[in-house]
């Protein structure tokens, strides 16, 4: 009888470890997972540069919104600030600030990201999600119709990234794969 | 007078052959001891030698092959030395050598499958070739409707729309990391919007038809 709960707790600690060794990520794949969620940010840029270009065809730019859409957590909120008025930040929805970035009232727009990187790095959580905060400076322009630029600001923001492994099934076969999503985009600083 | 001289020299004969018999037993008898000395002496020696060749193929101090490392332990073996050390050398050794071997096996195998992999892969590479440069085509248009163009004309190759695109983001030890699968659609427009195709075509499954079901990429 003792033996047979010996093996029983052998066999609970075999699987717990052999468990616990397959959830820890070499230093390789941890890699490659900073580098996707680097790359998702990046597609973000992509995206909001042609959302909010002036040239982008209308049906494009709502084509795109579903796509930058898709990248975000549910209820995910995107900050918005000013330079004439720094300290007032206003969130919107994912879909809103998409939306309302394609109607900006300028004839042409011009949006660019640079140095964007981790400002800390991914973390594993109890629930087995990776969280991190990914670092952005956002350089906007707005020109007039005659050419003119009338409004200029860069923004330094935080976006929250969320990184979890999933699995599907794809043509009968288990496709283990990681799923990349943004949080909230908060303002950090404006300046002109 | 005459036979007393009789007698004396049938003594001093007898007295010669008495000493002749038991000196050539005693002789006989350290012949016998030298060569049992001798033995010993050689056994010691096998058993010593027998020690170090085991000791150095168990800490793989020797630059011998696991063939020559078989010949020697099977040797060592043959002499049936009643050692407790050397029976436990002996042990320790041969399962050495059976793991060894069973190690270079695996690599070989291991080996002759990534060979196999290779060169179907080669085999395979001008086919994806044509996608690759296709995928990369749409992605380098100089206008959206250049793009579209391409994408439209891609599209025939593939079964649906939502046929799937697996991009493996990282492969080590066997295992494949995916990003989020998405469909062939989006990923067309993807490159559109991206400018830029970092990937190649790692597999392609096909329908009856030949259309493509299945489009796996790796990340460069």
């Amino acid at each position: 009888m003792k033996i047979t709960y010996l093996w029983i707790v052998v066999l609970i600690v075999g699987i717990s470890f052999s468990a616990t060794a397959q959830d820890q990520l070499s230093p390789e794949r941890k890699q490659a997972v900073d580098s996707l969620a680097l790359e998702k940010v990046r597609d973000l840029s992509k995206y909001i540069s042609i959302i909010g270009s002036k040239e982008t065809p209308w049906s494009e730019a709502n084509r795109v919104i579903d796509r930058a859409e898709e990248l975000f957590m549910t209820d995910s909120e995107i900050g918005v600030s000013s330079i004439n008025n720094p300290n007032d930040i206003n969130y919107y929805n994912v879909r809103k600030y998409f939306e309302r970035l394609m109607r900006l009232n300028y004839k042409k727009v011009e949006i660019e990201w640079y140095n964007i990187e981790y400002m800390s790095d991914l973390q594993k959580q109890p629930d087995g999600t990776y969280v991190g905060v990914i670092t952005i400076f956002q350089k906007f322009k707005g020109y007039d119709a005659e050419g003119r630029l009338i409004y200029q600001d860069t923004t330094k923001k935080d976006i929250t990234v969320f990184v979890k492994r999933k699995e599907t099934q794809i043509g009968g076969r288990l496709i283990g794969f990681w799923d990349v999503l943004l949080g909230d985009m908060r303002v950090k600083e404006t300046s002109k | 007078m005459s036979i007393m001289v009789k007698n004396a020299s049938r003594i001093t004969m007898l007295v010669l052959a008495t000493i002749i018999i038991l000196g050539s037993a005693t002789s006989c008898r350290s012949k016998k001891k030298l060569a049992r000395e001798k033995a010993a002496a050689e056994y010691a020696t096998k058993v010593e030698q027998a020690k170090n060749d085991l000791t150095a193929m168990l800490n793989g101090s020797t630059n011998w092959s696991l063939d020559e490392q078989d010949v020697r332990l099977n040797s060592i073996k043959s002499y049936n030395i009643d050692d407790p050390e050397v029976i436990d050398l002996i042990s320790k050794v041969a399962a050495k050598i059976s793991m060894e071997r069973a190690e270079a096996e695996r690599l070989a195998e291991e080996e002759s499958l990534k060979r196999e992999e290779a060169e179907r892969k080669m085999k395979e590479s001008p086919k994806h070739q044509e996608i690759d440069d296709q995928l990369n085509s749409i992605s380098t248009s100089t206008t959206i409707d250049a793009a579209n163009k391409k994408i439209m004309l891609s599209m025939d190759q593939f079964a649906s729309p939502d046929v799937p695109v697996l991009i493996i983001i990282s492969q080590y030890g066997g295992i494949n990391d995916y990003d989020r699968p998405t469909t062939i659609s989006k990923f067309l427009n993807y490159l559109k919007d991206k400018k830029q195709y970092k990937y190649t075509v790692e597999s392609v499954k096909r329908d009856g038809l030949g259309k493509i079901t299945e489009l796996e990429l790796i990340k460069k």
